[in-house]
């Protein structure tokens, strides 16, 4: 992988999908599941956005497990599929570094469910172990 | 004050070393095998020192940890047949660890083993929920160092110690034992010291504790010292058993009996020690486990993990954690004997091991990833060299499990 | 059009014979920029006869080791070929190439 922004080369199986995507803080936010492209000119085709989630991810597994993870997420959120779109990289190397921060890109519904309605009913879940 | 950095991770290293699988596997091979087998001993700590300093130094220099790289290198279908056999292996372990540690509840206060099981969870879930990582590490590694109990009771029997070593390095399978259960043992005394989680936690643990480069050198004595000293620990168990079980023929089948040569050699004090490492060895290794059952799916889905951040900002780590204890504890519950879960923890975990050795293995070579830490040229010939061990010792063991019916 | 749906695509030239299955896509950062970057366009396919997932980075030129691992990967992906996206005819499926043979 050449080091220079503009003329880089990469690989989508290799360098992109299965990355962690890591945001503005250094917080983890989910994984690279699957990429949208969009067409240019002459039918070039232009990565335009990153998928995430287990509908994103379900089509990439084969067989039952992969029709049982996309089930999951339809059973979790009638939702679009939830993106991040591939503006917001600034950087891609052993992680994909994205320019927003965890809450304003919201590409992870679970997690905001299990914590109101599971964590938060804990008492200390506000205390990072101390 | 790195002198203490360095003494402090040596002692939790050793201390931390020892779990229920070691202490069954060890007391009950002993007992049968004398010291034939302790060369799979040996060859299953100098496994677990590779992979072990190879996913640290991944973790050091990458910050992350193994099941992130797992579904990287090996893509979502293999990643996630890894992650589930990973994780019921895990899951598995875990139940054995908290049955052990109800077990030694039960030597020491004569309450029956289940009636503790609930406790145990519980405390297990408050301090995973609660403490700082480094406390929770550091704590059970050391307080495990009272099972140097054994060392104690291995000396106080006053053995020839040459006819010990010899035993150890010229292995005789005793005649009466059939070769396939010598086999199936050694595979399970090798899956004992080379338990997955322990690989899992370690890393993790890395990235919890922030490691960097500069912690390579800490993180290497801790490996390199550490488990082999560790290693000691679980050869002096196999070496009571042989000195004062196996002349009698005591078979063993129960955590009391793998405690007996303390008892026999050593006063009563000896004895508390012993307990109270029985207690912590496995209270530590059930923190661990417990922890990597949440790491390994965490990781494999790109959650938000680790005790590094407040509980709320990792709610679906620690619920998985939570319902993990919840299903081991289940497992204990269902009044199957522990000491059997033990046995098959031990054995699974040999078959499950290549799956994330591999990945790492590869890794560990990236330069894109590791720079100039990759792995060098003898590093990596002894570390292809213990893939085709562990390939082999996969394969292997449930065909022979089958074959000699779990070692009969 | 998603990366998982051209990812494990099968490829054919014009005389529909088969090439292989498309195991990655090579991209080029010279697209418009969006953000801070250039966009990333599709350049190539990187075609095989085995689907058996990325190479694991063995086929660099560099020389990562180890090196058992690496002659077991480069022997399975040894049929393995760059199609440029300008060869493509129509994405199908399966995918086909404008060139025959």
């Amino acid at each position: 992988m050449s080091e220079s922004a503009r003329g880089r080369v990469l690989d989508v199986n290799l360098h992109l999908l299965d990355r962690q995507i890591v945001d503005r803080d250094g917080e983890f936010v989910a994984k690279v599941d699957d990429l949208e492209f969009e067409r240019g000119a002459d039918g070039t085709l232009y990565i335009a956005k990153i998928m995430v989630g287990s509908r994103a991810l379900g089509p990439r597994l084969r067989g039952r497990l992969g029709v049982w993870m996309r089930s999951i997420g339809e059973r979790l959120s009638t939702d679009a599929i939830p993106t991040i779109d591939f503006a917001l990289v600034t950087d891609i190397g052993s992680e994909v570094k994205v320019s927003a921060t965890r809450d304003d890109l919201d590409a992870a519904p679970l997690e905001g469910w299990v914590r109101d309605h599971v964590i938060s009913r804990i008492p200390g879940s506000r205390h990072a172990g101390e | 004050m790195k002198i203490f950095q360095v003494a402090l991770g040596i002692l939790t290293a050793i201390g931390g070393f020892v779990d229920i699988g070691d202490l069954v596997t060890n007391g009950l091979v002993g007992a049968r095998y004398g010291l034939s087998l302790a060369w799979a001993t040996v060859l299953g700590t100098v496994g677990i020192c590779l992979y072990a300093e190879m996913s640290g130094r991944v973790a050091a220099v990458t910050g992350r940890g193994t099941f992130d790289l797992v579904r990287e290198r090996l893509g979502p279908r293999a990643g996630l047949a890894n992650l589930i056999a990973s994780f019921l292996v895990t899951g598995l372990t875990l139940a054995a660890e908290i049955g052990g540690v109800a077990l030694a509840l039960e030597l020491a206060t004569s309450v029956n083993y289940l009636l503790w099981v609930p406790l145990v969870a519980f405390f297990l879930w408050l301090l995973i929920w609660r403490v700082k990582f480094s406390y929770l590490e550091n704590g059970a590694g050391l307080l495990g160092l009272a099972l140097l109990a054994f060392g104690f009771a291995l000396w106080k029997l006053h053995p020839d110690y040459g006819s010990l070593v010899h035993q150890v390095v010229a292995p005789h399978k005793p005649g009466t034992e059939r070769l396939n259960s010598y086999f199936y043992y050694a595979i399970a005394l090798f899956g004992a010291a080379m338990t997955p989680y322990e690989v899992f936690f370690f890393s993790s643990g890395g990235v919890e504790e922030k490691w960097t480069r500069k912690d390579l050198m800490v993180e290497r004595a801790n490996v390199l010292i550490g488990f082999p000293l560790g290693a000691m620990l679980s050869l002096s168990i196999a070496a009571c058993a042989t000195l004062v079980l196996k002349p009698r023929g005591i078979e063993v089948s129960t955590l009391g009996q793998i405690g007996l040569p303390v008892a026999f050699a050593a006063g009563k004090v000896a004895i508390a020690f012993l307990i109270l490492g029985f207690v912590a060895a496995t209270f530590g290794a059930a923190l661990e486990t417990g922890l990597s059952c949440g790491y390994s799916i965490a990781q494999y889905f790109g959650w938000q993990w680790g005790k590094f951040v407040k509980p709320r900002e990792a709610s679906r780590f620690h619920l998985v954690v939570l319902l993990s204890l919840i299903g081991a504890a289940g497992l204990v519950l269902t009044t199957i004997d522990p000491v059997k879960i033990t046995e098959y923890s031990v054995v699974f975990s040999a078959v499950a091991l290549p799956l994330t050795y591999f990945p790492i293995l590869v890794i560990s070579n990236d330069p894109d990833y590791m720079g100039d830490k990759k792995n060098g040229r003898v590093m990596n010939f002894g570390a292809t060299v213990f893939l085709v061990i562990i390939v082999v010792a996969s394969v292997a063991a449930i065909p022979l499990m089958i074959w000699t019916r779990a070692g009969q | 059009m998603r990366a998982s749906d051209l990812i494990g695509r099968e490829v054919r030239t014009a005389d529909d014979e088969s090439v292989g299955v498309i195991t990655d896509l090579r991209c080029v950062q010279d697209g418009p920029v969006r953000g801070t970057q250039a966009a990333l366009r599709v350049d190539a396919l990187l075609v095989s006869r085995h689907h058996t997932g990325s190479v694991l980075g063995y086929d660099r030129e560099r020389q990562q080791g180890p090196w058992l691992i690496r002659a077991v990967v480069r022997r399975l992906h040894r049929h393995m070929q760059v199609v440029p996206w300008s060869d493509v005819d129509s994405e199908g499926p399966p995918i086909r190439l404008r060139r025959t043979g």
